[in-house]
């Protein structure tokens, strides 16, 4: 197949037969102003932002849609093509109510953009505006405006196309047209979100989301979706330091464009019951004195009972460098007992959910092979307690689901040592409760079902001196005076463990070398203390 | 390079020292004779119980404005907050849960020792919420919490606007 050659904006490029002017600009390094485009939904173009001048059509053509031609010569900046630009936008905006102010997409609203870059004119319109419904709940988790709608259609298509749920259409006609679901539906699928993602306006926003916080206070990091062993890539948009929402980050080999909702509300389970710092029989301690007190615990149990008494409990929901760093730990001990625990398998779907809710369980199984070491399901701990085998665990994690006769069991042990980021019924009544940090806290990698190890960037500033867990094992481990390697950073845990599961390789930069995150350094300590921020 | 300063001489008088001590007295003393028998000449103000008139455009203590129905105009659309250099505004939105106003404060906080009073916060409110015309100045307090005014206090000064929220043609 032969190539063709346009030229855009003086540029020339070559470009395969098919391709659309869109495409062809973007290799041109020419940005075309776009609505109802969207990579992956069809092209109605029906918005007609796109629209530019071409040497082979007496009119404008619409650049998503049509395809290059030999010796096409296409311009984006001449009169005609601006002045189109800008009645297309004075077009849309006449109905539009402009209510920025209240508007959640205020800040990251193409339409805000493009008036701004494309047009930036007053108002000549004398006519009331159109009135259509404000704040509907069209879904569950998303609200409608049908006022500022513009249209596009991409809400409709993502429904068709994408979740193929077909809950949504327009009704009506000219400026009436709205977005509507089916009667009787509601935008109920389980994707419905990623339209809030794809609406270029604020007409769908994230019922959660909902005046939470103005989006240009939100600082992003680069992480992975914790909901289910696909591991979408997402944007964690954090401000004051919590996290504030979760959005979908392009992957084309994991998730495309997409998230699903249940993915997205995750962030709350690491919200709840968050522990601030540890604690020793119940009572609150600063971090040292709860990694001494478990050093001393552990010691205590091993010389009382023996090591073949102590279980490790993992966590599939641990970065691979927190999971090394605890079996670097138990390994110095001379543990051999591993139980793996994680939330509970549940339903998995034909776009990206998975039945295993545990982002990390290849990477789990992967450092246990490469430690040699074999771990037992956690429910098989209630027979391990029961017949007096195991006397004492070392707990990771809380995201294990409610089991009441293992819940009873352990009251009956000599030692619980819990490292645990937030509070749960496997925490209560801990001899000793180390508080760690989340996956939001640190940097580290997880490896999804398909065995593709990613990166996460640290998004939060971790409360107080709040350590990670690797940093926690091997400082419980250095107390108890094992030869553990002395981590400076979460970098270093990862290096030693490649060495050891070479299929865990990752570029540990991201893509593009740069650093998406915080700095990656273990104990900011008082320096980086997460001061409320005014304002 | 510099200024030649001309320095007069002093006179004997002058460097005999109790003659122009004397006359400095006599000023004194007449001022003070002058200001106890007529207030025309003291340029003093009877402050706090006469107070100064301030312009028009002083910028003096914020104000919420008032909707017909007596709710604040404030939408939360945190433009304020944004655009204060100082960062001592600090807003927390909440939803009406109706369709016509959608969003309003339910915290309103404003730090006003923390507050330069720059004038940012009016001119960038959008819906004519927020104005720092109220005529009173920043009371001294004796501490801090009581200088971060909240939003009860900021609409018990504010009144009705007469802009129209979202344009004319409504
Ligand atoms: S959709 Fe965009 S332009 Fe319209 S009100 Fe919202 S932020 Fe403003
Ligand atoms: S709701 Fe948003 S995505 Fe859907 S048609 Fe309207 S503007 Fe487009
Ligand atoms: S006057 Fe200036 S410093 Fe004071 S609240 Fe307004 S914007 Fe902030
Ligand atoms: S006072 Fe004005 S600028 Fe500040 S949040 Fe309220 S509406 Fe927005
Ligand atoms: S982007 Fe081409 S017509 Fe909408």
């Amino acid at each position: 197949m032969s190539l063709i050659k346009v030229k855009i904006d003086g540029t020339e490029v070559e470009v395969p037969p098919g391709t659309t002017i869109l495409k062809a600009a973007e290799q041109a390094g020419v940005e075309i102003p776009t609505f109802c485009y969207h990579d992956a939904l069809t092209r109605p173009a029906n918005c007609r932002m796109c629209l530019v001048n071409t040497n082979k059509a007496p009119k404008l053509l619409p650049a998503c849609y049509s395809t290059v031609m030999d010796g096409m010569e296409v311009t984006t900046t001449d009169p005609k093509t601006e002045k189109t630009r800008k009645s297309t936008l004075e077009f849309i905006l006449l109905h539009h109510p402009v209510d920025c102010p209240i508007c959640d997409q205020a800040g990251e609203c193409t339409l805000q953009n493009h008036y701004f870059d494309h047009s930036a004119s007053k108002s000549r319109s004398f006519t009331r505006k159109n009135h259509k419904p404000k704040a509907v709940e069209i879904g569950p988790r998303v609200t409608f405006d049908a006022e500022r709608c513009i249209v596009c259609t991409r809400c409709v298509r993502f429904c068709d196309e994408v979740s193929k749920s077909g809950e949504l259409q327009v009704v009506q006609r000219g400026e009436r047209s709205e977005i509507s679901t089916f009667p009787g539906r509601s935008l109920d699928n389980a994707y419905s979100l990623n339209t809030v993602d794809l609406c270029p306006v604020g007409a769908l926003t994230s019922t959660d989301f909902r005046f939470k916080m103005r989006v240009w206070f939100l600082n992003s990091a680069n992480s992975v979706c914790s909901g289910c062993a696909r591991g979408c890539n997402i944007i964690v948009d954090h401000g004051e330091n919590r996290v504030q929402r979760y959005r979908p980050r392009y992957n084309a080999d994991v998730n495309q464009f997409w998230m699903c909702d249940a993915g997205r509300e995750t962030y709350q389970e690491f919200q709840q019951q968050r522990l601030d710092s540890g604690r020793v029989s119940g009572f609150e301690v600063p971090t040292k004195d709860a990694l001494s007190a478990a050093a001393a615990a552990i010691d205590a149990f091993v010389k009382e009972r023996s090591v073949d008494a102590l279980a490790f409990v993992l966590s599939p929901l641990s970065t691979n460098e927190d999971t090394w760093g605890v079996l670097a730990l138990a390994e110095a001990l001379g543990v051999t007992r591993f139980y793996v625990g994680g939330r509970a398998a549940g339903q998995a779907d034909e776009l990206l959910v998975l039945a295993d809710k545990n982002p990390n369980r290849k990477g789990l199984e992967t450092l246990l092979a490469a430690r040699g070491l074999t771990a037992e399901p956690l429910s098989a701990l209630t027979t391990g307690i029961a017949s007096g085998a195991v006397g004492g665990v070392v707990w990771v994690g809380h995201e294990h689901p409610r089991n009441a006769p293992l819940e009873a069991a352990l009251q009956k042990l000599a030692l619980r040592v819990v490292l645990t980021s937030n509070a749960s019924v496997w925490s209560t009544g801990a001899s000793v409760i180390v508080a760690t940090r989340t996956f939001e806290e640190s940097d580290g990698t997880w490896t999804n079902a398909a065995g593709k190890t990613q990166r996460l960037f640290r998004a939060l500033e971790p409360l107080r001196e709040i350590p990670p867990t690797w940093d926690a094992a091997a400082r419980i481990g250095r107390a108890l005076s094992a030869a553990l390697p002395l981590w400076l950073s979460a970098r270093s845990v990862f290096d030693e463990l490649v060495r050891a599961a070479p299929t865990l390789a990752t570029t540990w930069d991201g893509p593009s070398g740069r650093k998406q995150g915080r700095p990656d350094v273990p104990n900011p300590g008082f320096r980086a203390q997460a001061f409320p921020r005014r304002g | 390079m510099g200024y030649k300063v001309n320095r007069p001489e002093f006179t004997l008088a002058e460097n005999a020292y109790f003659v122009e001590m004397a006359k400095g007295i006599g000023v004194a003393t007449k001022h003070l004779v002058e200001n106890l028998a007529s207030r025309k000449h003291t340029v003093t103000r009877e402050y706090p119980e006469q107070q100064p008139e301030y312009a028009a455009r002083y910028r003096g203590q914020h104000r919420l404005m008032l909707r017909d129905d007596g709710r604040a105009r404030c939408v939360a659309c945190m433009l304020c907050s944004t655009a204060c250099p100082a960062k001592c505004i600090t807003i927390q939105a909440g939803d009406y849960g109706d369709d016509q106003v959608e969003k309003y404060p339910i915290k309103f906080e404003i730090d006003l020792l923390v507050c330069v009073y720059c004038g940012m916060c009016e001119e960038a409110c959008p819906c004519d919420a927020i104005r720092m015309d109220s005529g009173v100045h920043a009371a001294p307090e004796l501490h801090r919490a009581a200088s971060r005014v909240g939003k009860v206090d900021l609409l018990r000064l504010g009144e009705l606007s007469i802009a129209q929220q979202g344009g004319t043609f409504r």
